[in-house]
Formats: C-alpha cells, structure tokens, sequence
C-alpha cells in the first residue's frame, strides 16, 4: 500500500536561513509517527509546509488521502484541509468569542456547502445540513470528551480542554491525517496520558497521526515510529526505543560528549 | 438569542414583541409630530445602514471607513432611475441592491487581500471616489447642483386598473422602513446562525485557524463586502425617494464615520446593539442641535461632542453598550483570567 505522506527532498528557506534541508520520509496509513528534534530544528516549519501555509522551496510533498496521490506542496491551506489534512497549532488557536460548538461547527465547514441565499430561505436541504453539522460536532465534542460543554465559551475553558476543543474541531473536517504539533505542552501527567489514550482512539477510527511532540513519555508512549531532524535536515528514523538509544540523537539534543557518557 | 417567532416566548422574546408594537403605534401618540416622526424614519434608516456595514467590522473583523460610498450610489441608482426613467420603487430595491452588490464585490475582490490598516485606507479612498464622480460627472449627476425632483413612492396598480397610492407625508414612509428594517434583521438573524455567519466569526476571531478549517479567506470577505455594499446601497434607495434630493455632498465621509461610530457605540457584531447605537446616535444629534444654540455654541459643535462620546466609551464600555456575550465577559474577566491561567496549567484537571 502506498504510504499515505510521502515527503520528498523538502526544503524550505526563510531568506538566507535553511529552515528544512533535502528532508525525506514517509508516513504509512494508520501511523501514528512523532515528529521530533531539538527546539528550532524546523518541526512546525515543516508542518506548515504539508499544511500548506508555507510554501515548500524546493522537494515534493505527496498525499494519498483515499484514492489517488496528490502533490500538495504549495497547495493553499484551505484546498490542502479539503483534501484530508487537518492540524492543530502549537499555541492554541481556538475562535475565542464562539462557544465550544461553533467551534467544532466551523470544523464541518469544508464539508457542507450551503450558501447566503439558502441561508436566508432556510431551505429544506439547508435545515437539514445545519441540523447534521451539529449531531456531528456533537459526537466529536463527545469523542475528545468534551460532551456537554458546547455552550461554554471557547476561551473560558481550561487549557487541558481548550487543546482537546482543538483536536475536535480538526477531526470535524474528516481528515485522513491529522497532525498535532505540541498536543501535550503545559498538560500535566493525567492530562497527557489521557490526551495518548486520545490519540490512539483517534487512529483507532482510522486516521493517520502525525506528532511533533517534547514530552518524551508521550512520544515513547503513544508512537510507532520517530523521525528526527536536526538543524533542519532528517537525522534519524524508527522504533521509539531505537532512536532513544541512537548516539546522534542523542548528541542532537545533549550536545556531543554525551553520547559517549551514555 | 435569535428567534423572533412568538412560539416559546422568552424574556427577550416579549421585549422584542412589545418594541416591535410600541413601533407600530408610535405615529398615533398625540405627541407626536411630523417632525419627530421624520427623525424616528431617520433612526430606522440609519439602522439598516449600521446593520449593513456591521457585518464588515462586526462579523468580520475588518475596518471599512468606505460604507458611505456605496450607499451614495444605491442613493443615486434610485434617484437617477427615477428622474430619467420613472421606474417604480418596489423595481429600484432590488436594482440598487445587485447594483451595491456589484460594486461592493468590484471593490472587494482585488483589494480584501490588503490587511487591516491598508484595507482600511482604500475604503476609505473609494467612499473619496464616489463623492468626487458625483460631484464631477456633471452629464449624469448633475455634480453639485443635486438632483432635485425625485418622485416619492408610490403603490401603483393602474397598470391592472387598480388605483395610484402615493406615499404622501411621513406616515407610509414610517411604515415602510420599518419593513425594511424587520427584513435586514430577519436576513441578520439568519445569516448569523448559518454556516456562513459562522465562517465570517472564525475568520474575525483567527484568520489561520479558519483557514485550517477550509474557509477561503477571500472568497468569504468578498461575499461579506458584497452583501455589506447591498443593504448600505438599499438604505440609499430608499433615502433617495423620502428626501427627492440629492446632493453630492449628503455622502461626505462623516457619515461613514457616524455609521461606524454606531456599530461601536452599540456593540460590534452585536445585532441588537448595532440598532441601539444608531436610535442613541441619532437621537444624540438631534437633541444637540436644539441644545446648543440655547447654550450660545454653534450646532457643530455636536461633532466634537461625537468624539467626546467615543473617548469616553473607549475607556469606560470599550465593547460597547451591548457587546456580544463572550467579548464582554473577556474584557470584564481581562486581567484576572490571565492570571488564573497560569495557575491551572498546573494543577486542575
């Protein structure tokens, strides 16, 4: 079967700086791969470009969502979520003055399509798609845990829920991949390792997980596969435990000498 | 919030039920003179503007300084229309309306990639442009000398053999733009609760998160920008047939400015404190210009009590008077949620 992501000497510059370097790898349906390396070393670039806010410089970016591959590199965000990929961020970004369930709601926007005019004629086609998107956003509310709490507003509730809000309203577009960046930052110990028992129902439904993750625990948990860049280019591959014990990665994020203590 | 039908009544439904009826009998209170009834049509014309341009700032997030611009040219669609052709007025609305549209979406379409500020500006250079074509165009307009004339509305059923009813005195036009202002809120209502209110909410709260979530940025604004440009060129058509004058000058960038002072007196992106902004505004004017020559000043002097008004909002009710739910509970909730934050990052569940 063909790898669902496949990224193909991607390099992307800001100016004279080299963010991504010839980087090369492949994402496998129904993964779930962390996506790690030191601070700078150009993960969230990276998923800018897949996700289409950033445009790639040079290399290609293949996604094979469900039946055909497509190049997405330099795609617009909006056609490369309409395609299959939806992503969080690594500092939240909710619709702040929306309650929970708009939130979720707005998820569904690229699959639904009724317009001003239906909007105001309150057709029955739109009365039915409206009352779909919200049994919808339910269920995703419901699925991250959040089931109940839709009337809240968004950026009242605690920072634990306001990521899982996030993850629902990115499953709320139907993506084939999903890509997390930092789901676990500033979540204490209860909270991430419900957020890995999250993750895995979430590939459990059939989707793809892409991770960039610091919290060690959660990577080692929750992950099939690591890939490791460094400085911007591709530094390792493999099982967690493996690129837990690979000296370069260590050095990576230690600095050189402490490969050899280990 | 949002439903105006008299099924399960709620608080706000009765408040809503009893305006709409202390609106309707208005015109028979003794007190009540033509005037006062002028300046009443006035409020409600107003209302349809700020209702039109709030969907831009309120809805979604972006300044335009322009509005005036389009309600000049749904003004002289009107009246043009009817000078030259003597078209009807029910046949002008939704003439003005595409005609609104149109120039809101030529307007919108290459220039709503500009942000903030930038966007601001061309706005506010094309509402310029508008007043310097009618000004200048004299083949068409008139320029300066106005177009005098105009016929008042009329309910016309001679073409059938029925009888010829115009509009004579304040009282139909009363009636009429409060019809006019129940359609733009009905359509307000049910914009705000659809998928493509929804859309404009997420791209005023975070333009990258609704990206993420599919919305096309542009084509979203421009559909906002051209709905916005139709209600404001409506208002306009219907002025043009209660005054039967145009002039150039009646579309000065002050009165964008005044539309926009309502939407942020009242409460942006608030429909109900949008309305409420333009009945305290216009009244505000009116009064002021009774009040100030008995106190020795001159009547524009209003203008500065105008900014008087918005400084002391800014640092008082910086939402405005009925701000949305959630805007107002954030700037009430401001510095003491933050500090909260930090502390349950770390210990509640």
């Amino acid at each position: 079967m063909t790898p669902i992501l496949q990224i193909e000497k991607l390099s992307k510059n800001f100016g004279g700086l080299e963010a991504l370097r010839n980087i090369t790898f492949d994402i496998n349906r129904g993964e779930i791969v962390g996506l790690i390396g030191p601070n700078g070393a150009g993960k969230t670039t990276l998923f800018n470009c897949v996700a289409g806010i950033e445009k790639p410089t040079k290399g290609q970016i293949v996604f094979t969502g469900s039946d055909h591959a497509i190049h997405i590199g330099g795609k617009k965000p909006e056609v490369v979520t309409s395609l299959g990929i939806a992503r969080t961020f690594q500092n939240i970004r909710l619709f702040d003055n929306l309650t929970v369930l708009d939130n979720v709601k707005i998820g569904r926007h690229c699959r639904t399509r009724a317009t001003f005019f239906s909007a105001v004629a309150r057709t029955r086609g739109q009365q039915a798609e409206e009352k779909n998107i919200t049994k919808n956003a339910n269920e995703f509310l419901e699925f991250v845990g959040l089931k109940g709490r839709g009337d809240e507003i968004a950026s009242s509730m605690p920072y634990g829920s306001q990521r899982r809000l996030e993850i629902a309203r990115a499953l709320a577009t139907a993506p084939h991949l999903l890509m997390l960046d930092e789901p676990a930052a500033g979540m204490n110990p209860q909270e991430s390792s419900d957020l890995m028992h999250l993750i895995r129902s979430i590939r459990d439904k059939g989707i793809t997980v892409l991770l960039i993750e610091h919290d060690m625990k959660v990577v080692m948990g929750v992950c099939e596969r690591v890939v490791v860049i460094n400085y911007g280019q591709w530094l390792a591959e493999g099982k967690p435990h493996d690129v837990q014990n690979d000296p370069k990665v260590i050095e990576a994020y230690l600095g050189t000498g402490a490969a050899n203590a280990a | 919030m949002g439903n105006l039908s008299f099924k399960n009544m709620s608080h706000g439904g009765k408040l809503r039920a009893a305006l709409l009826i202390l609106a309707l009998i208005f015109p028979f209170f003794p007190f009540v003179s033509e005037y006062l009834l002028h300046i009443v049509i006035l409020i409600y014309l107003y209302m349809i503007l700020s209702l039109g341009l709030n969907i831009v700032p309120g809805f979604n997030g972006l300044l335009d300084l322009g509005y005036v611009g389009f309600y000049g040219i749904g003004a002289y669609t009107s009246g043009l229309l009817t000078v030259h052709f003597g078209l009807s007025f029910w046949l002008i609305i939704p003439l003005a309306l595409i005609n609104g549209a149109i120039w809101g979406f030529l307007l919108g379409a290459p220039t709503l990639r500009l942000t903030g500020d930038y966007f601001a500006i061309v706005t506010f250079g094309f509402s310029e442009l508008v007043v310097l074509f009618l000004t200048n165009e004299i083949w068409l307009t008139r320029g300066p000398l106005g177009l005098p004339g105009i016929e008042p509305i009329s309910i016309d059923f001679s073409l059938f053999g029925g009888p010829k009813w115009e509009f004579v005195g304040e009282l139909p036009y009363y009636y009429l733009a409060i019809v006019m202002v129940l359609v733009t809120v009905f359509v307000m209502y049910r914009i705000q609760d659809s998928r493509l209110g929804r859309a404009w909410f997420a791209i005023r709260d975070d333009e990258v998160a609704a990206v993420s979530c599919g919305i096309n940025l542009l084509t979203y604004k421009v559909i906002a920008f051209a709905i916005s440009a139709a209600f404001g060129a409506m208002g306009g058509s219907f002025f043009a047939r209660w005054v039967t004058f145009l002039s150039p000058d009646m579309f000065k960038f002050w009165e964008s400015f005044l539309v926009l002072c309502m939407i942020v007196l009242g409460g942006m992106g608030n429909i109900w404190g949008v309305m409420i902004g333009a009945v305290v505004l216009v009244s505000l004017s009116e009064i002021l210009r009774d009040l100030l020559p008995l106190l020795g000043l001159p009547v524009n002097v209003r203008f500065l009590a105008f900014g008087l008004i918005m400084v002391l909002m800014m640092r008082y009710r910086p939402a405005g008077l009925l701000p949305i739910p959630a805007v107002a509970a954030q700037m009430r909730a401001g510095r003491v949620k933050r500090k909260k934050r930090k502390v349950t990052v770390g210990t509640k569940k």
